[in-house]
């Protein structure tokens, strides 16, 4: 029985032969339907921030600079490629085209960032204040997310209050290198 | 069989169950005081229940309690039975139930480490999931500790293994070790060869899923963080949370929705199943099985990524339905690949199903009777191996099991070999199964909006037969669009508790094999998403300065 079992083995390693496939020096293109990086298309963004509130990773962030200037911010440091914000976009200004290889030194290199000139609004303008009480903060009270730039670096120790210091020892971190 | 329950409880605890509630046709819950825990946990027991996890949660806001839930699994009529109960804040005592029932340990053990709970007569109230430099005092998941709380480190702690038997020494393996894949650390008492016992200290990769779900993100983000608690069964994960909050809020999604599921469920069964026939053989030194097994399954990957857009994490459910449809040609195309795969598969099992060398290492290893096999609740393929006729699938029936023909093979060797046989038997099954969804699946929408708000604070269990076993969710809906308990016990969290009693009197050289032959994945036990680390110069460097660097990593990542 042994020796069948080890003639059956060889036929079965034989038949397939060598699958292994030449890539790089061969591309491999992901399917039309893959989920890569995804795009922005700045002409038909609105800000209207749909996919910073959806987004699990928290890498897409929004801020609004002054009241006509928002910055969308897509970090794909930290991206899992979802697709949730090409998903929920009312204007399929986000598409997930299929670049895998997104491998690189710089994470500003896969870093997308959006400023889009902002209408005020006409009655009052108060959706836009930077106060803690307007519209879009208090969003974020009723388990809506609103990012801002600030909450995007990731600190160590646990502080109650936003502390630019943390924030500039970490992002001034040097890899020790070798 | 609820009525008949009943009875038994009112007659022997009589105005200790506080009240009995039934939410839907499945589930079954029942609030006793805690004095009559223990004796309820008995009673469901003898009524045929089996254990399946505890779930603790901080109601202190509420009503200055903790919660504890019991479920238990009446796999014959199709029932969950959840045992509550609840315990002041200021005094969390309540009697263990693991001197009955071996399996609930851990559950008990990791409430104690996460809500401060404690356990009178627990026969092992060690730390389970915390790190052992973790402040005393601090309880992670009440609501007052902040998600991101770092407390400081320290370097003069350690665990105190378990006594080693007389005459025995101690062979460490892990927490990194080649057989493992994953860091875990076995402390294993042999005398010679043997193994004699050993003492396990896991959850080395905890980063608190759990946690994070019930404080940061909203529902619908969950199933994809769901999905990343395993890099093998992550549909199972993302359809079982679904599963619980659409339970819960009472939402009914479309059919084509369900069968779409049940379509991602089996391909990921044949994925994990072929993976681990070729781990299986390569630890017992048999590569050439590893290799022609990942040959097949790589084909399958890349039908999952033409399909869903990625090789892995699907990204296909939502609570409410899933994203993708199957339109007919690739419907064509998942029949072809499905087809092939048979095929091949076949010539494998040919192949390997006679081979002495292989029967030399596999049969008769691992062995742990019918009888221990149904007192440690074991479940899945490891389960089924051993003559336990138990699969969620038909159990429990959920997405669109009810429809499908299926048979769940079942041997009654009791070892390694009849874990491996029942895998491959069960692959040929859900390509059965994938033939039929494709044949059967009903036109209609793939989605439902939701239009009310999911009303808080109900409960709802589900489970998903994952392919190394069922997955149990436990979701308890919250106010702020998000869930304010959900408690996920992956397959692993039960089988693994058992494992040190299948390594009894065995050979130290198949440790290996007898580990992988629960298909062990850590990183669902400790609820994780894992993460590489840099390979750095560790030599050089005190424990200090790597565990910073491997946080910066983390936080650049």
């Amino acid at each position: 029985m042994w020796l069948t079992s080890k003639i059956k083995q060889i036929l079965m390693v034989m038949k397939p032969g060598i699958v292994t496939l030449d890539y790089p020096r061969q591309p491999a293109p992901a399917p039309a339907t893959f989920r890569g990086q995804p795009v922005w298309d700045h002409h038909k963004c609105l800000g209207c921030g749909g996919c910073a509130n959806h987004c699990p990773a928290r890498c897409i962030l929004t801020r609004d600079v002054c009241q006509e200037l928002r910055v969308m911010l897509y970090d794909g440091s930290r991206c899992t490629y979802c697709g949730r914000c090409a998903d929920v976009c009312p204007e399929e200004a986000i598409t997930m085209s299929n670049n895998f290889q997104t491998a690189c030194d710089d994470k500003n290199d896969i870093t997308t960032r959006l400023e889009l000139f902002m209408l005020t609004c006409q009655r009052c303008g108060r959706c836009y204040e930077m106060e803690k009480t307007n519209v879009i903060d208090r969003m974020e009270l009723r388990g809506f997310r609103y990012d801002n730039l600030e909450s995007r670096a990731l600190i160590r120790q646990t502080t109650d209050t936003f502390s630019p210091e943390t924030l500039a020892a970490t992002e001034q971190y040097q890899r020790p290198s070798r | 069989m609820r009525k008949e329950l009943e009875a038994q409880l009112a007659a022997q605890l009589r105005d200790e169950v506080v009240c009995v509630e039934k939410t839907d046709q499945r589930t079954i819950f029942i609030d006793v005081k805690r004095e009559a825990i223990r004796r309820a946990a008995r009673i469901v027991t003898e009524a045929g229940g089996r254990y399946m996890c505890g779930v603790g949660y901080d109601n202190i806001a509420r009503d200055g309690t903790l919660g504890m839930v019991h479920t238990f699994s009446m796999d014959r009529n199709d029932h969950f039975i959840c045992v509550r109960t609840k315990v002041p804040a200021i005094d969390p005592v309540m009697e263990s139930i693991t001197p009955d029932l071996p399996s609930a340990g851990w559950s008990e053990r990791e409430f104690m480490d996460m809500l401060g709970m404690q356990f009178t007569n627990h026969p092992k109230p060690k730390r389970l999931v915390l790190a052992d430099d973790w402040p005393a005092g601090i309880y992670p998941l009440r609501k007052e500790v902040p998600y991101d709380l770092v407390p400081p480190g320290a370097d003069d702690v350690a665990y105190q293994l378990d006594e080693a038997p007389p005459g025995t020494k101690i062979v460490p393996i892990g927490p990194f070790h080649p057989s493992l894949h994953e860091p875990e650390h076995f402390a294993v008492y042999v005398d010679g060869e043997t193994i004699k016992g050993c003492d396990y200290r896991g959850f080395m990769t905890h980063r608190g899923i759990e946690k994070l779900c019930q404080t940061q993100v909203s529902y619908n983000e969950v199933p994809f963080i769901a999905e990343r608690i395993c890099g093998i069964c992550g549909s199972v994960h993302a359809t079982a949370f679904s599963q619980a909050v659409e339970s819960a809020g009472g939402i009914k999604i479309p059919r084509r929705a369900e069968y779409i599921r049940t379509l991602m469920l089996e391909i990921e069964r044949i994925h994990s199943h072929l993976l681990w026939l070729g781990v299986a053989g390569h630890l017992i030194g048999f590569d050439t099985v590893f290799m022609q097994a990942w040959r097949v399954r790589e084909q399958l990957m890349w039908l999952c990524e033409r399909l869903t857009g990625n090789r892995k994490t699907y990204g296909m459910v939502l609570i409410g339905g899933v994203r993708r449809d199957i339109t007919p040609e690739i419907a064509d195309d998942i029949r072809a690949v499905v087809k092939k795969i048979e095929e091949e598969l076949r010539v494998i099992h040919r192949a390997i199903e006679k081979d002495s060398s292989i029967h030399k290492r596999t049969k008769g290893v691992g062995t742990i009777t019918k009888e221990e096999t149904i007192a440690w609740g074991l479940i899945g393929p490891v389960a089924r191996a051993r003559g336990v006729d138990i699969d969620a699938r038909r159990d429990h029936p959920y997405a669109a099991y009810n429809d499908m023909k299926f048979d769940v093979p079942v041997l009654t060797d009791c070892d390694v070999w009849s874990t491996l046989v029942v895998r491959v038997l069960e692959t040929y099954e859900a390509i059965r199964i994938i033939h039929q969804v494709l044949d059967k699946m009903p036109a209609g929408p793939i989605f439902v909006e939701l239009k009310d708000k999911i009303p808080a604070l109900r409960h709802a269990i589900t489970t998903v037969e994952a392919p190394r076993g069922e997955s149990t969710h436990y979701v308890i809906t919250g106010e702020d669009n998000r869930p304010d308990r959900w408690r996920v016990r992956a397959p692993t969290y039960t089988n693994l508790q058992a494992v040190p009693l299948m390594l009894l009197n065995e050979q130290f050289g198949d440790f290996p094999i007898i580990m992988g032959s629960i298909d062990p994945c850590f990183s669902c036990t400790d609820r994780v998403a894992v993460i590489d680390l840099q390979s750095g110069k560790a030599s050089s460097m005190t424990r200090r300065e790597l565990e910073f660097l491997s946080r910066e990593q983390l936080h650049r990542a």
